[in-house]
């Protein structure tokens, strides 16, 4: 490693730090408050193998997000993997794409009519990243869907 | 059975919790160099513990691992190495032994240069042989390496680097394209830099100079050869020659003066007649040669 390496390892750790830091403030900011606005319609995993409410209309709706990692969050989970323990940064992305994969399934839902979201279902899949041969930071993709009725 | 949803007052915040990510970043960073620093402390002191406690056969295995990543041209079948061996063997005192037998490497090369290995490896390079002008002289440089091998500095010498090459003798792990040798002990980087101490060095003086005073009854002479390298490492030009010796054995400019010293106070003979080296000996076989066409 000489000495060039070394400062292009602190630009992408110092620009990581502070672009990601940014980037997840203003994602909670914009998350919490849709939250709120679309708080009065219930979103439930209720379901599956019961009958759902009488209702005119159902149809499924899918929200899909894709998170990328950046620089520092990936060093910290490195460095988190020789030491064990919470991946605390990992802990926040995960819950931003969770939270907004949600968010923009019942958005569309409700722009649809619905009064009821039933049998919501989460999953998450990593992108690039780790797995393989690519070592660069990857992504994550966080995908919910539901039945929304009306 | 009916559910009824009820409207929470807030959105749930799920379960992150709150920190920072610059202090927990700085405590891993923290952490992970700690632990480094303190296993890679702990790895020296565990080296140095090791070198003089590995068995004989160890060394040896070691010794020929090392021995086949050098590539130098070696002189065999020669009658000089037999010299040099029947010279080797009488400088012990009696009584004393080896922990192994020890192997002359007699080595093609205009670079004046001793040195020698893990598992009792001797080289000898032949431009060594044209540099000494008595017997005494040559003594006295197998005499010191000697007193290398019997104070274990070149186990010692390998650091961090034994520690790997043992736990992968007993593992059983090692490639071939690096004649055994583990890649790891490459990647340590210890293994190219087989320099000893000023202390290391003054205990091999002592020895040396002991040893030669036990062959010949007095240690006039032995130490020529030094001052004459001292000189000529002082004279420009000819520093590239006997380099190599000094970067294997730091030579410090007192080394003459502390084994005076040394001597006066033990009461060693320091005067005395030099043994002439045999006639022929920078010649193939001691066989008699132009002195300008050697080998
Ligand atoms: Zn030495």
């Amino acid at each position: 490693m000489d000495g060039l390496e070394i400062l292009i390892f602190l630009f992408l750790l110092i620009l990581g730090y502070f672009s990601g830091t940014y980037f997840e403030k203003r994602h909670y900011k914009s998350i919490r408050e849709r939250e709120r606005k679309t708080l009065h319609v219930p979103m439930v995993t209720f379901g599956a193998k019961q009958s759902l409410p009488e209702a005119q209309d159902a149809q499924l709706f899918v929200g899909s997000v894709v998170i990328s990692v950046d620089y520092f969050k990936m060093i910290s989970a490195t460095l988190r993997n020789l030491v064990g323990g919470r991946v605390m940064v990992y802990e926040s992305l995960l819950d931003r794409g969770r939270r907004e994969a949600l968010l923009r399934m019942k958005e569309e839902a409700m722009a649809w009519g619905a009064n009821q979201i039933m049998n919501v279902r989460l999953e998450t899949a990593a992108i690039g990243g780790r797995s393989g041969n690519n070592s660069g930071p990857g992504s994550v993709e966080v995908i919910a869907y539901g039945t929304g009725i009306r | 059975m009916f559910i009824r949803y009820k409207q929470p007052k807030k959105p749930p915040e799920g379960n992150v919790i709150k920190h920072s990510p610059l202090l927990n970043f700085a405590y891993l960073l923290g952490t992970v160099v700690i632990i480094s620093a303190v296993i890679f402390v702990a790895l020296g002191f565990f080296a140095d513990w090791l070198a003089v406690r590995i068995s004989p056969e160890t060394e040896r295995k070691i010794g020929d691992m090392l021995f086949h990543t050098i590539s130098d041209e070696e002189i065999v079948d020669d009658k000089r190495i037999q010299y040099l061996e029947e010279l080797l063997e009488s400088l012990p005192e009696s009584g004393e032994t080896t922990r192994l037998p020890l192997t002359i490497h007699l080595i093609k090369s205009d670079v004046v240069n001793a040195a020698i290995m893990a598992g009792g490896h001797v080289f000898i390079h032949t431009a060594l042989l044209e540099a000494v002008e008595s017997e005494n002289e040559l003594a006295f440089v197998l005499a010191h390496e000697l007193g290398h091998f019997q104070n274990h500095d070149p186990t010692k010498s390998l650091g961090r680097s034994l520690v790997f090459l043992v736990a992968s003798m007993a593992l059983g792990i090692g490639t071939s394209e690096s004649g055994g040798v583990p890649d790891i002990v490459f990647r340590t980087g210890e293994l190219t830099s087989l320099s000893y101490s000023r202390k290391q060095e003054r205990a091999a003086d002592l020895y040396g100079l002991s040893r030669a005073i036990n062959r010949y009854g007095h240690g006039s002479h032995s130490l020529d050869f030094f001052k004459r390298l001292e000189e000529e490492e002082q004279e420009q030009g000819r520093l590239l020659k006997v380099s190599q010796y000094f970067s294997t054995h730091p030579l410090s400019k007192d080394r003459i003066v502390i084994l005076n010293k040394a001597a006066a106070e033990k009461g060693w003979k320091m005067e005395g007649d030099a043994k002439p080296l045999p006639e022929w000996l920078h010649c193939p076989n001691m066989e008699e040669c132009e002195p300008d066409a050697e080998e």
